[in-house]
Protein backbone atom coordinates (compact mmCIF):
# COMPACT_ATOMS: atom_id res chain seq x y z
CA UNK A 1 0.00 0.00 0.00
CA UNK A 2 3.03 2.49 1.24
CA UNK A 3 4.43 2.12 -2.39
CA UNK A 4 1.56 2.23 -4.25
CA UNK A 5 0.62 6.00 -2.58
CA UNK A 6 4.58 6.96 -3.46
CA UNK A 7 3.64 5.71 -7.11
CA UNK A 8 0.82 7.61 -7.43
CA UNK A 9 1.72 10.72 -6.09
CA UNK A 10 4.94 10.25 -8.34
CA UNK A 11 2.66 10.34 -11.46
CA UNK A 12 0.68 13.05 -10.29
CA UNK A 13 4.14 15.06 -9.79
CA UNK A 14 4.89 14.28 -12.90
CA UNK A 15 1.86 15.34 -14.64
CA UNK A 16 2.25 18.64 -12.39
CA UNK A 17 6.01 19.14 -13.77
CA UNK A 18 5.01 17.89 -17.29
CA UNK A 19 2.42 20.54 -17.48
CA UNK A 20 4.03 23.39 -16.11
CA UNK A 21 6.94 22.33 -18.95
CA UNK A 22 4.80 22.31 -21.64
CA UNK A 23 2.95 25.26 -20.74
CA UNK A 24 5.67 27.37 -20.10
CA UNK A 25 7.10 26.18 -23.63
CA UNK A 26 3.77 27.05 -25.44
CA UNK A 27 3.67 30.53 -23.62
CA UNK A 28 7.51 31.18 -24.36
CA UNK A 29 7.06 30.57 -27.92
CA UNK A 30 3.57 33.26 -28.17
CA UNK A 31 5.31 35.92 -25.37
CA UNK A 32 8.61 36.14 -26.82
CA UNK A 33 7.77 36.74 -30.76
CA UNK A 34 5.43 39.22 -29.16
CA UNK A 35 8.05 41.22 -27.44
CA UNK A 36 9.75 42.03 -31.04
CA UNK A 37 6.52 41.97 -32.42
CA UNK A 38 5.07 45.35 -30.29
CA UNK A 39 8.42 46.96 -30.13
CA UNK A 40 9.80 46.43 -33.43
CA UNK A 41 9.34 49.45 -35.53
CA UNK A 42 10.04 51.70 -32.42
CA UNK A 43 13.72 50.27 -32.69
CA UNK A 44 14.26 50.96 -36.53
CA UNK A 45 16.87 52.99 -36.67
CA UNK A 46 16.58 56.00 -39.55
CA UNK A 47 19.84 56.42 -40.81
CA UNK A 48 18.42 58.99 -43.76
CA UNK A 49 19.30 59.31 -47.35
CA UNK A 50 21.01 62.41 -49.03
CA UNK A 51 18.41 64.86 -49.18
CA UNK A 52 19.39 67.43 -51.97
CA UNK A 53 18.66 71.05 -51.01
CA UNK A 54 19.77 72.71 -54.87
CA UNK A 55 22.40 75.25 -55.63
CA UNK A 56 25.07 76.43 -52.91
CA UNK A 57 24.80 79.64 -54.26
CA UNK A 58 21.68 80.51 -53.04
CA UNK A 59 22.93 80.54 -49.15
CA UNK A 60 23.26 83.89 -48.53
CA UNK A 61 26.89 84.28 -46.71
CA UNK A 62 26.89 84.98 -43.49
CA UNK A 63 23.03 84.51 -42.78
CA UNK A 64 21.29 81.26 -41.96
CA UNK A 65 19.19 80.52 -45.62
CA UNK A 66 15.90 78.24 -44.79
CA UNK A 67 15.84 75.46 -47.60
CA UNK A 68 12.58 73.59 -48.07
CA UNK A 69 12.28 70.37 -49.31
CA UNK A 70 9.53 67.60 -49.53
CA UNK A 71 10.58 64.18 -48.73
CA UNK A 72 8.66 60.90 -49.59
CA UNK A 73 8.72 58.94 -46.72
CA UNK A 74 7.58 55.37 -45.28
CA UNK A 75 5.29 55.01 -42.05
CA UNK A 76 4.45 51.69 -41.26
CA UNK A 77 2.42 50.89 -44.80
CA UNK A 78 1.73 54.51 -45.81
CA UNK A 79 4.54 56.40 -47.66
CA UNK A 80 3.83 60.17 -46.96
CA UNK A 81 4.88 63.31 -48.38
CA UNK A 82 7.13 65.08 -45.26
CA UNK A 83 8.04 68.65 -45.35
CA UNK A 84 11.96 69.19 -44.42
CA UNK A 85 13.67 72.64 -43.67
CA UNK A 86 16.62 72.94 -43.02
CA UNK A 87 18.91 76.31 -42.28
CA UNK A 88 22.14 76.53 -43.78
CA UNK A 89 24.72 78.88 -42.89
CA UNK A 90 28.07 79.68 -44.71
CA UNK A 91 30.94 82.26 -44.12
CA UNK A 92 32.54 81.82 -47.01
CA UNK A 93 30.75 80.37 -49.76
CA UNK A 94 32.65 77.30 -49.36
CA UNK A 95 31.84 75.23 -45.85
CA UNK A 96 28.26 75.13 -44.88
CA UNK A 97 26.82 74.30 -41.79
CA UNK A 98 23.28 72.61 -41.80
CA UNK A 99 21.09 73.40 -38.42
CA UNK A 100 17.77 71.67 -37.88
CA UNK A 101 14.49 73.89 -37.22
CA UNK A 102 13.12 71.89 -34.36
CA UNK A 103 14.00 73.61 -31.26
CA UNK A 104 15.82 71.02 -28.76
CA UNK A 105 13.70 72.28 -25.87
CA UNK A 106 10.19 70.47 -27.38
CA UNK A 107 10.43 70.25 -30.84
CA UNK A 108 8.71 73.54 -32.04
CA UNK A 109 9.84 75.13 -35.31
CA UNK A 110 12.16 77.54 -34.91
CA UNK A 111 12.49 80.86 -37.40
CA UNK A 112 15.47 82.97 -38.46
CA UNK A 113 14.82 86.67 -38.09
CA UNK A 114 17.43 88.71 -39.30
CA UNK A 115 16.83 92.04 -37.20
CA UNK A 116 17.40 90.03 -34.52
CA UNK A 117 19.68 88.49 -35.51
CA UNK A 118 18.53 85.09 -34.36
CA UNK A 119 16.43 82.00 -34.21
CA UNK A 120 13.59 82.60 -32.30
CA UNK A 121 10.70 79.78 -30.77
CA UNK A 122 7.58 80.79 -30.79
CA UNK A 123 6.54 78.37 -27.98
CA UNK A 124 8.71 79.27 -25.01
CA UNK A 125 10.87 81.98 -25.98
CA UNK A 126 13.83 79.93 -26.59
CA UNK A 127 16.35 82.02 -28.37
CA UNK A 128 19.82 81.03 -30.84
CA UNK A 129 22.57 82.47 -32.20
CA UNK A 130 23.63 82.54 -35.96
CA UNK A 131 25.66 79.16 -35.31
CA UNK A 132 22.54 77.58 -33.55
CA UNK A 133 24.21 77.91 -29.70
CA UNK A 134 21.66 79.08 -27.46
CA UNK A 135 21.41 82.08 -26.29
CA UNK A 136 18.01 82.18 -23.76
CA UNK A 137 15.00 80.85 -22.99
CA UNK A 138 15.04 77.13 -21.91
CA UNK A 139 16.58 74.97 -24.91
CA UNK A 140 19.16 72.94 -23.25
CA UNK A 141 21.46 72.62 -26.12
CA UNK A 142 22.40 73.85 -29.05
CA UNK A 143 20.25 73.03 -32.51
CA UNK A 144 21.08 70.08 -34.20
CA UNK A 145 22.93 69.61 -37.42
CA UNK A 146 23.29 67.65 -40.22
CA UNK A 147 26.19 66.61 -42.05
CA UNK A 148 26.68 68.74 -45.73
CA UNK A 149 28.47 67.89 -48.81
CA UNK A 150 28.71 69.26 -52.53
CA UNK A 151 28.21 67.53 -55.19
CA UNK A 152 27.83 68.00 -59.25
CA UNK A 153 27.19 71.84 -57.99
CA UNK A 154 24.32 70.55 -55.57
CA UNK A 155 24.04 70.82 -52.07
CA UNK A 156 23.45 68.20 -50.00
CA UNK A 157 22.40 66.91 -46.44
CA UNK A 158 22.37 64.08 -44.25
CA UNK A 159 20.09 63.48 -41.38
CA UNK A 160 22.14 61.84 -38.27
CA UNK B 1 8.10 32.19 -0.60
CA UNK B 2 5.59 31.19 -2.88
CA UNK B 3 3.72 28.94 -0.25
CA UNK B 4 3.84 31.76 1.96
CA UNK B 5 2.38 33.97 -0.62
CA UNK B 6 -0.25 31.42 -1.48
CA UNK B 7 -0.99 31.12 2.24
CA UNK B 8 -1.20 35.15 2.58
CA UNK B 9 -3.50 35.21 -0.73
CA UNK B 10 -5.51 31.86 1.09
CA UNK B 11 -6.32 33.55 3.70
CA UNK B 12 -7.78 36.92 2.13
CA UNK B 13 -9.69 35.14 -0.87
CA UNK B 14 -9.99 31.48 -0.63
CA UNK B 15 -8.08 31.24 -3.76
CA UNK B 16 -7.41 27.37 -2.66
CA UNK B 17 -11.65 25.72 -3.00
CA UNK B 18 -12.00 27.80 -6.62
CA UNK B 19 -8.50 26.04 -7.71
CA UNK B 20 -9.62 22.97 -5.86
CA UNK B 21 -13.44 23.21 -7.82
CA UNK B 22 -11.64 23.72 -11.26
CA UNK B 23 -8.94 21.31 -11.43
CA UNK B 24 -9.42 18.91 -8.63
CA UNK B 25 -12.72 17.87 -9.50
CA UNK B 26 -13.32 13.97 -9.63
CA UNK B 27 -13.91 12.46 -13.02
CA UNK B 28 -14.62 9.36 -14.38
CA UNK B 29 -11.97 6.89 -15.93
CA UNK B 30 -12.14 8.44 -19.60
CA UNK B 31 -9.96 8.66 -22.56
CA UNK B 32 -8.05 11.38 -24.98
CA UNK B 33 -11.21 12.19 -26.96
CA UNK B 34 -12.42 13.91 -23.55
CA UNK B 35 -9.48 16.80 -23.92
CA UNK B 36 -10.96 17.66 -26.89
CA UNK B 37 -12.58 20.65 -25.16
CA UNK B 38 -9.72 21.73 -23.10
CA UNK B 39 -8.28 21.68 -26.75
CA UNK B 40 -10.45 24.14 -27.84
CA UNK B 41 -10.61 26.37 -24.76
CA UNK B 42 -6.61 26.22 -25.42
CA UNK B 43 -7.10 27.90 -29.11
CA UNK B 44 -9.67 29.94 -28.17
CA UNK B 45 -6.92 31.57 -25.95
CA UNK B 46 -4.26 31.64 -28.30
CA UNK B 47 -6.54 33.18 -30.44
CA UNK B 48 -7.36 35.77 -28.14
CA UNK B 49 -4.13 36.95 -27.58
CA UNK B 50 -2.62 36.72 -31.23
CA UNK B 51 -5.78 38.20 -32.12
CA UNK B 52 -5.19 41.15 -29.39
CA UNK B 53 -1.58 41.70 -31.11
CA UNK B 54 -2.74 41.67 -34.71
CA UNK B 55 -4.81 44.67 -33.68
CA UNK B 56 -1.71 46.67 -32.83
CA UNK B 57 -1.04 46.92 -36.56
CA UNK B 58 -4.44 46.10 -38.78
CA UNK B 59 -6.43 48.81 -39.70
CA UNK B 60 -9.84 48.33 -40.63
CA UNK B 61 -10.58 50.29 -43.78
CA UNK B 62 -10.43 49.66 -47.40
CA UNK B 63 -7.32 51.69 -48.05
CA UNK B 64 -5.42 50.59 -45.24
CA UNK B 65 -6.81 46.68 -44.16
CA UNK B 66 -4.64 45.13 -47.25
CA UNK B 67 -1.72 47.06 -46.78
CA UNK B 68 -1.46 46.78 -42.81
CA UNK B 69 -1.79 42.98 -43.43
CA UNK B 70 1.34 42.90 -45.73
CA UNK B 71 3.09 44.95 -43.42
CA UNK B 72 2.70 42.94 -40.54
CA UNK B 73 3.46 39.79 -42.37
CA UNK B 74 6.26 41.17 -44.55
CA UNK B 75 7.77 44.32 -42.16
CA UNK B 76 7.35 43.32 -38.71
CA UNK B 77 9.76 40.75 -36.02
CA UNK B 78 7.90 37.99 -35.65
CA UNK B 79 4.27 39.62 -37.52
CA UNK B 80 4.27 36.34 -40.03
CA UNK B 81 4.07 34.23 -36.73
CA UNK B 82 1.91 36.00 -34.97
CA UNK B 83 -0.30 36.16 -37.91
CA UNK B 84 0.37 32.56 -39.01
CA UNK B 85 -0.81 31.44 -35.43
CA UNK B 86 -3.88 33.88 -35.83
CA UNK B 87 -4.39 32.20 -39.48
CA UNK B 88 -4.31 28.53 -38.58
CA UNK B 89 -5.60 28.69 -35.04
CA UNK B 90 -8.83 29.69 -36.76
CA UNK B 91 -9.15 26.63 -38.86
CA UNK B 92 -8.49 24.63 -35.64
CA UNK B 93 -10.92 26.58 -33.76
CA UNK B 94 -13.47 24.80 -36.50
CA UNK B 95 -11.90 21.48 -36.48
CA UNK B 96 -11.37 21.47 -32.79
CA UNK B 97 -15.27 22.40 -31.89
CA UNK B 98 -16.95 20.05 -34.35
CA UNK B 99 -14.96 17.11 -32.86
CA UNK B 100 -15.54 17.82 -29.43
CA UNK B 101 -19.28 18.39 -30.40
CA UNK B 102 -19.47 14.96 -32.28
CA UNK B 103 -17.62 13.66 -29.29
CA UNK B 104 -20.51 14.54 -27.05
CA UNK B 105 -23.12 13.48 -29.40
CA UNK B 106 -21.50 9.60 -30.07
CA UNK B 107 -20.81 9.72 -26.04
CA UNK B 108 -24.92 10.91 -25.46
CA UNK B 109 -23.48 12.95 -23.21
CA UNK B 110 -25.78 15.60 -24.04
CA UNK B 111 -28.45 13.98 -22.05
CA UNK B 112 -29.90 14.94 -18.65
CA UNK B 113 -28.39 16.59 -16.97
CA UNK B 114 -26.32 18.39 -18.89
CA UNK B 115 -28.90 19.56 -21.91
CA UNK B 116 -27.98 23.10 -20.95
CA UNK B 117 -24.52 22.59 -21.27
CA UNK B 118 -25.05 21.44 -24.82
CA UNK B 119 -27.26 23.87 -25.41
CA UNK B 120 -24.31 26.55 -24.42
CA UNK B 121 -22.23 24.28 -26.84
CA UNK B 122 -24.23 24.91 -29.72
CA UNK B 123 -23.87 28.66 -29.31
CA UNK B 124 -20.62 28.34 -29.05
CA UNK B 125 -20.09 26.77 -32.49
CA UNK B 126 -22.22 29.44 -33.91
CA UNK B 127 -19.84 32.07 -32.37
CA UNK B 128 -16.90 29.85 -33.68
CA UNK B 129 -18.57 29.90 -36.91
CA UNK B 130 -19.04 33.72 -37.09
CA UNK B 131 -15.39 34.66 -36.09
CA UNK B 132 -14.56 32.63 -39.09
CA UNK B 133 -16.65 34.26 -41.42
CA UNK B 134 -16.06 37.98 -39.93
CA UNK B 135 -12.41 37.28 -39.83
CA UNK B 136 -11.88 35.97 -43.47
CA UNK B 137 -13.10 39.37 -44.50
CA UNK B 138 -10.38 41.42 -42.73
CA UNK B 139 -7.52 41.03 -44.90
CA UNK B 140 -9.36 42.18 -47.69
CA UNK B 141 -7.49 40.75 -50.36
CA UNK B 142 -9.36 39.26 -53.38
CA UNK B 143 -10.43 36.01 -51.91
CA UNK B 144 -11.26 37.53 -48.57
CA UNK B 145 -13.66 40.22 -50.78
CA UNK B 146 -15.05 37.76 -53.18
CA UNK B 147 -15.86 35.08 -50.27
CA UNK B 148 -17.69 37.25 -48.18
CA UNK B 149 -19.62 38.37 -51.52
CA UNK B 150 -20.59 34.90 -51.75
CA UNK B 151 -21.37 34.17 -48.10
CA UNK B 152 -23.52 37.20 -47.50
CA UNK B 153 -25.19 36.54 -50.95
CA UNK B 154 -26.07 33.23 -49.25
CA UNK B 155 -27.58 34.59 -46.37
CA UNK B 156 -29.68 36.38 -49.13
CA UNK B 157 -31.73 33.62 -50.22
CA UNK B 158 -33.75 33.12 -47.15
CA UNK B 159 -36.98 33.31 -48.26
CA UNK B 160 -38.54 36.46 -47.11
CA UNK B 161 -35.91 38.27 -45.33
CA UNK B 162 -33.08 37.51 -47.28
CA UNK B 163 -32.27 40.75 -48.59
CA UNK B 164 -32.75 42.59 -45.15
CA UNK B 165 -30.20 40.24 -43.84
CA UNK B 166 -27.98 40.60 -46.74
CA UNK B 167 -28.42 44.24 -46.56
CA UNK B 168 -27.53 44.28 -42.53
CA UNK B 169 -24.72 42.14 -42.88
CA UNK B 170 -22.87 44.48 -45.29
CA UNK B 171 -24.62 47.53 -44.25
CA UNK B 172 -25.83 48.73 -47.34
CA UNK B 173 -26.58 46.96 -50.89
CA UNK B 174 -23.16 46.17 -52.05
CA UNK B 175 -19.94 44.70 -50.18
CA UNK B 176 -17.86 48.78 -48.88
CA UNK B 177 -15.73 50.35 -45.69
CA UNK B 178 -18.96 49.75 -43.65
CA UNK B 179 -19.10 45.88 -44.26
CA UNK B 180 -15.46 45.92 -43.68
CA UNK B 181 -15.85 48.12 -40.28
CA UNK B 182 -19.31 46.48 -38.94
CA UNK B 183 -17.42 42.60 -39.77
CA UNK B 184 -14.08 44.08 -37.53
CA UNK B 185 -16.46 45.24 -34.96
CA UNK B 186 -18.19 42.20 -34.96
CA UNK B 187 -15.08 40.11 -35.32
CA UNK B 188 -13.11 41.82 -32.34
CA UNK B 189 -16.19 42.76 -30.61
CA UNK B 190 -19.35 41.31 -29.94
CA UNK B 191 -18.37 37.93 -31.02
CA UNK B 192 -15.19 38.11 -28.04
CA UNK B 193 -17.64 39.06 -25.59
CA UNK B 194 -20.31 36.42 -26.53
CA UNK B 195 -17.69 34.08 -26.22
CA UNK B 196 -16.14 35.05 -22.93
CA UNK B 197 -20.11 34.93 -21.57
CA UNK B 198 -20.95 31.34 -23.15
CA UNK B 199 -17.37 29.99 -22.06
CA UNK B 200 -17.52 31.17 -18.82
CA UNK B 201 -21.41 29.67 -18.64
CA UNK B 202 -20.51 26.57 -20.58
CA UNK B 203 -17.34 25.77 -17.76
CA UNK B 204 -19.37 26.76 -15.27
CA UNK B 205 -21.99 23.60 -16.03
CA UNK B 206 -19.06 21.46 -16.87
CA UNK B 207 -17.89 21.44 -13.48
CA UNK B 208 -21.05 22.05 -11.69
CA UNK B 209 -22.85 18.33 -13.41
CA UNK B 210 -19.57 16.59 -13.79
CA UNK B 211 -18.60 15.13 -17.19
CA UNK B 212 -20.14 11.77 -18.12
CA UNK B 213 -18.51 8.62 -17.97
CA UNK B 214 -17.73 6.52 -21.64
CA UNK B 215 -21.27 4.38 -22.21
CA UNK B 216 -20.82 1.03 -21.67
CA UNK B 217 -22.68 -1.42 -23.96
CA UNK B 218 -26.57 -1.83 -23.08
CA UNK B 219 -26.46 1.96 -21.36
Amino acid sequence: MQSEGETKNGRRDFMRAAIAAIGGVIGAAIGLPAIPYVIGPALKSEQGDWIRLGSPTKVELDTPTLFKTTLETQTGWISTQEEFSVYILTENGQDFVAMSNICTHLGCRVRWIAEESGFFCPCHNGVFAKDGSVQGGPPPRPLDRFETKVEDGNLFVRRG
Amino acid sequence: MLATLGNWLEERIGWRSVWATIFLRKIPHVNWLYTLGSATLFVAMVQGITGILLTIYYVPTPDHAYDSVVYITTQLPAGWFIRGLHHWGASAMIVLTAAHLLRVFFYGAYKYPRETTWITGVLLLLVVVGFGFTGYLLPWDQKAYWATTVGTQIAGLVPFVGDWILRIARGGPELSAVTLARFFGTHVWVLPAALASLIGVHLYLVIRNGISAVPSRGE
